[in-house]
């Protein structure tokens, strides 16, 4: 009776199996297909911005109009629009704002759908530092500070400063409160934790040998000791090692905030641009925590929207800039209208060009910074999805900002958070991609070539992860690839020659751009429309 | 024969396997900190299994028939194992000693199998080939299982179905064993019988996972439940028993009609007495009528608008006689306007000024909840109010969370209000606590001022609402803001403090 088994008959066991799990698992996957959903393909004019740079249109334009205006700013953008902001504040009204796109806002531009409002960028801007002047004054004459308390300290709109929770991490099997990884923790990570705040707060008191702030907001404003330059000349994994911050939840979260603020990993941003992340927020409020954050559902897209309000008169959307080029001290712009493709001329005093910098390169004539190719620019993808409810995951409730230690993406936010209303009710999440892997060439390619449905299926199953059951829930998604997101304070970018050329103005026309520091965000903008804002005022005074 | 029992040794494997991962698996879902808990649940299984084998040596005789024991023990306690583990989470005070002596238990029975196994396989093999042959397929089994648990039972069926399923497979080998050795087993006709019926269980429990965490909530209510519906933002439930009506929203008590006139009374008579002429008043919440039921006892009452967010609930208690005998029909009356909105929203709008606001929310046990009792909403509540206007806020229990109530407190009178904070004695609630929030200092009314009828309040008894223990006074004081949902954390705390110790 005795049957020894064979080998062969051992391994025919274990392919059976093998097949037994495959054929089971095609069986449930094909009984349970993955639920469909409509899927929109959105994001910038790719098309019109490859014009640009495919058909020489610097060159066949021939404008049939010409119209003449003190001041024309290129990109309406948060830098455009705060420059005119400034212009208008100052008695300048005689100046138009040129944006390609069928709207402003660019990087802070939000959409709107039948369940509410929600960002396609940037979602929030923290509480102003006290040397952020031109945030603060923005702030109180939109009424988000509503006033000071007795101490000085800004009240702000409490609508608008991030409601309670508001941020959540998913690490081993349920959400804990905040993103600074927490459980689970040996004691040596929770030490290393511990020193590494201590030491991004030792910086963010830290003053330079010139007596200026090590970390400033705007940056520009820091302090030029070549003790704290020097940690632009290291990356941010470099300096981490240098400090012997070698544990992976710590490495984890640092590279989780570079890629946040940056789209980029250790390995690339530059020490100075990291360490800024977490020094440069010194901001107090009278009625929040510091360095609390003021959002909105449809993120910045709310600034945008006041911003349009007072400019209402200035702005002419579906207006690509193709050239600008001086001559006796005047400055001509030549503008395609995306929808007609007819050309026409603006001739000017000054030009605030406040598109990306990488665009000047192709449409300004003659252009003195010759540097462009230094520039470098993370892909990001967004994607704006609706759902018929969050389903519920272990751990705390939905907060603001949702994120999962295990994930590439960095989660998702929750755009309705901020709303008063008691109703469960669809909401829309929006989930943020920086493509930060790989060199941004290669990522963009990535970013475009891939279709909609492989994306939608990434999104879903990188979701699933935290909600097993989210595929059920999703009404639609919609889709934003950003080719270039943001500019990427690589090593030695910050603080280096580049940048420094990259500032100066080229005769009469002026630069406002985030990309004039190295890092993109909205006081950096703003800061830089408002500089570009001044120069020019002072240029139309003397002239 | 022999290889019917060898591919027994694989099914019992498997399932062993899924029950340790299963067990492993809520472990680190419910308690988090997914290695220590695998670690914990897989040492202790080993552990066990070791005791099982060695216990093994103790079976002498009809080695089949305890074996069959053991297989309908394993089905019984393994199958359901997902969803006891579930069901008691929240009712045991240990839930780690629940989740060991399960562990142990299904670790031992599955220790005993194989060893058992093997001496019954004694007979038809030799030595070498019988250590080879059971552990091979003990250990493809093994294998099967790993596969399958990640990749398809887990996302597909969920942890609570899998656990049914390979119970069943249990049971399957034991039915299976019954028969193979039907001529030698004792006490045949009820092995299998028992067998049957588990059967039965586990396929009902396999059917009806989704309804299982249902029946754990139907058992919740004491009295029968004669009316229940899902609104789109509550569970409305409704119990009776002769004597007494009782709402529960999303499980929580609202109210009971034995006792509901101490509560509705203690929220609206102490304000609306102490005031000269109120007319227009203001309900936030309160869609059962009752608080509007009180404030029609006054004549001087010219209006009252009722917000409420729930129309599906406002119907309820217009139409339905069971309820509008309790609220005497309050909700149809020509005084009253109901407005369906949230009242967060309709504060930041309001076209008119009010007499008295009466603040009758749910519990804040979340943060939508929560934001309802912020400052930025008391706020608006105020510029709601007439010069010398009121408002009163229920405020959760002083005794059971006291520094939830005097979070409250703090919150209006960090807006500007005067507070006056008093509390009620009300026997299906416990002592409950409400805030008075004035623009002038509050006076309670001499006697002749309350309205005749009032079976509870009185100047008496206002006099002892505003009395508070020292076990009532707050430890901690904060203001609830929209940004730090103080109130929220507070609560949470303070009633899972009490909630642990029942
Ligand atoms: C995914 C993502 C998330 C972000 N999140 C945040 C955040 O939460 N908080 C924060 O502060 N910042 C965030 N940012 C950074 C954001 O870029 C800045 O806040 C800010 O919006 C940058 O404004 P800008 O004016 O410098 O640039 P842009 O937004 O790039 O504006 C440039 C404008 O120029 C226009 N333009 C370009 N070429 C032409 C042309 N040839 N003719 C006419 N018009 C042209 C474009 O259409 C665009 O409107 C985020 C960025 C991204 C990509």
């Amino acid at each position: 009776m005795s049957t020894p088994i064979s080998r062969a008959m051992f391994l025919r066991g274990l392919a059976g199996c093998g097949i037994a799990v495959l054929v089971s698992k095609t069986y449930m996957e094909w009984s349970h297909p993955s639920p469909k959903f409509p899927c929109r393909l959105l994001g910038p004019s790719k098309e019109i911005g490859h014009l640009l740079r495919n058909h020489n249109v610097q060159e066949t334009g021939k404008p049939t109009t010409t119209t003449s205006t003190r001041v024309t700013i290129v990109g309406g953008g948060m830098g455009g629009l705060s420059a005119g902001w400034w212009l208008k504040k100052h008695g300048v009204d005689d100046f138009v704002i040129l944006d390609l796109e069928q709207d402003v806002g660019g990087n802070s531009s939000c959409g709107k759908n039948d369940i509410g409002q929600y960002p396609w960028g940037a979602h929030y801007v923290p509480i102003c530092n006290p040397e952020s002047v031109y945030v603060r004054q923005f702030f109180e004459e939109l009424g988000i500070i509503q006033g000071h308390n007795d101490a000085g300290l800004n009240i702000y709109d409490e609508l608008m400063l991030c409601h309670e929770p508001q941020e959540r991490l998913w690490k081993d099997g349920s959400f804990h409160d905040g993103l600074v990884p927490k459980r689970g923790l040996q004691k040596d990570e929770l030490e290393e934790i511990a020193r590494f705040f201590k030491t991004v707060v030792d910086y963010r008191n830290a003053t330079g040998g010139d007596g200026k702030l090590a970390f400033a907001i705007p940056l520009d404003l820091s302090s030029q000791d070549p003790k704290y330059l020097a940690l632009d000349k290291i990356s941010m994994e470099q300096w981490l090692d240098d400090n012997n911050f070698r544990t992976k939840p710590l490495r984890w979260y640092v590279n989780y905030c570079c890629r946040d603020d940056y789209g980029s990993t250790l390995t690339n941003v530059s020490a100075w641009a990291g360490i800024h992340y977490f020094a440069g927020r010194r901001g107090v409020a009278a009625n929040s925590e510091p360095n609390s954050v003021i959002t909105w559902p449809q993120g910045n897209g709310f600034l945008v929207e006041k911003l349009k309000g007072i400019l209402s008169k200035q702005i002419q959307i579906g207006s690509l800039v193709t050239k600008v080029s001086q001559e006796d001290s005047r400055v001509n712009t030549t503008v395609m209208d995306s929808k007609t493709r007819a050309y026409r001329a603006i001739s000017s005093d000054f030009v605030i060009f406040a598109a990306p910098r990488f665009v000047g390169a192709r449409v300004i004539a003659n252009q003195k910074f010759s540097h462009s190719q230094h520039l470098s620019y993370a892909p990001w993808m967004v994607a704006n999805i609706s759902l018929k409810n969050l389903p519920d995951a272990r751990g705390l409730a939905p907060a603001w900002d949702n994120v999962s230690y295990y994930s590439d993406s960095l989660g998702y936010v929750m755009a309705n958070h901020q709303e008063i209303t008691t109703r469960s009710k669809p909401n829309v999440i929006t989930y943020y991609y920086p493509l930060s892997e790989n060199d941004p060439k290669v990522s963009r390619q990535a970013l475009y070539t891939a279709n909609p449905e492989e994306w939608s299926q990434r999104i879903v199953a990188d979701l699933q992860k935290m909600h097993p059951t989210i595929a059920n829930e999703i009404i639609s998604m919609d889709l934003w690839p950003w080719g270039h997101g943001m500019i990427r304070p690589s090593v030695g970018f910050i603080w280096g020659d580049v940048r420094k050329q990259m500032k100066d103005r080229d005769g009469n026309i002026v630069f406002a751009h985030s990309d004039m520091s190295g890092m993109s965000n909205f006081e950096e903008a703003q800061y830089h429309g408002v500089e570009a804002a001044k120069t020019v005022l002072a240029g139309l005074s003397s002239g | 024969m022999t290889y019917a029992l060898l591919i027994t040794a694989f099914v019992i494997s498997t399932c062993g396997l899924v029950y340790e991962l299963i067990a492993g698996t809520i472990a680190s879902y419910l308690l988090g900190d997914s290695i220590t808990q695998f670690s914990t649940v897989i040492g202790v299984y080993l552990f066990s299994m070791g005791i099982g084998s060695f216990l093994s040596r103790y079976v002498e005789k009809n080695v089949a028939f305890t074996f069959v024991q053991v297989e309908l023990l394993i089905g019984l306690v393994g199958g359901s194992s997902a969803s006891l583990l579930f069901l008691l989470f929240e009712h045991v005070d240990n839930f780690r000693i629940l989740l060991y002596s399960l562990v142990s238990i299904i670790g031992i029975l599955i220790g005993l199998e194989i060893p058992l196994l093997m001496r019954i396989l004694k007979e038809r093999l030799d030595f070498k080939e019988l250590v080879s042959q059971v552990f091979t397929f003990d250990y493809i089994g093994a294998l099967l299982a790993s596969l399958l648990f990640p990749l398809i039972l887990v996302p597909y069926l969920g942890l609570i179905r899998t656990s049914f399923l390979f119970g069943l497979f249990n049971l399957g080998v034991a039915i299976w064993t019954i028969h193979l050795f039907r001529e030698q087993l004792p006490w045949k006709n009820s092995l299998r019988t028992t067998a049957y019926a588990l059967v039965i269980a586990l396929v009902c429990g396999f059917a009806f996972a989704d309804k299982l965490t249902g029946i754990a909530e139907a058992s919740a209510y004491p009295d029968p439940v004669i009316y229940s519906t899902n609104t789109p933002y509550q569970r409305i439930v409704i119990t009776g028993s002769t004597k007494d009506l009782r709402l529960f929203l999303n499980g929580n008590l609202q109210f009971s009609s034995r006792d509901e006139y101490r509560y509705h009374e203690a929220l609206v008579h102490p304000a609306m007495a102490s005031m000269n002429n109120p007319q227009d008043i203001l309900v936030l919440g309160g869609g059962d009528g009752l608080a509007v039921r009180e404030l029609l006892k006054y004549p001087s009452v010219r209006s009252i608008t009722l917000v409420d967010l729930d129309k599906r609930m406002i119907d309820l208690f217009k139409e339905q006689v069971l309820l509008t005998r309790l609220n005497g029909g309050s909700l149809n009356d020509p005084k009253v306007s109901v407005i369906i909105n949230d009242a967060f929203v309709w504060l930041r709008s309001v076209p008119k000024k009010f007499d008295l606001a009466i603040v009758d929310f749910p519990d804040p046990s979340n943060y939508s909840l929560g934001k309802l009792y912020s400052d930025t909403f008391y706020k608006s509540l105020k510029a709601a109010l007439k010069p010398d206007g009121m408002v009163v806020v229920q405020s959760t229990s002083p005794y059971y969370a006291k520094n939830s109530f005097w979070c409250v407190d703090k919150t209006l009178a960090s807006v500007g209000f005067h507070t006056t904070p008093y509390h009620a004695y009300v026997p299906s609630f416990g002592d409950w606590g409400y805030v008075i929030g004035s623009l002038a200092p509050f006076k309670p009314a001499d006697e002749k001022r309350y309205p005749p009828g009032l079976r509870y309040v009185s100047d008496a008894t206002v006099a002892q609402m505003l009395c508070f223990a020292k076990d009532m006074l707050p430890t901690v004081s904060s203001v609830n803001r929209l940004n730090n949902q103080a109130l929220v954390h507070l609560f949470e705390s303070e009633w899972s403090e009490y909630v642990d110790a029942h």
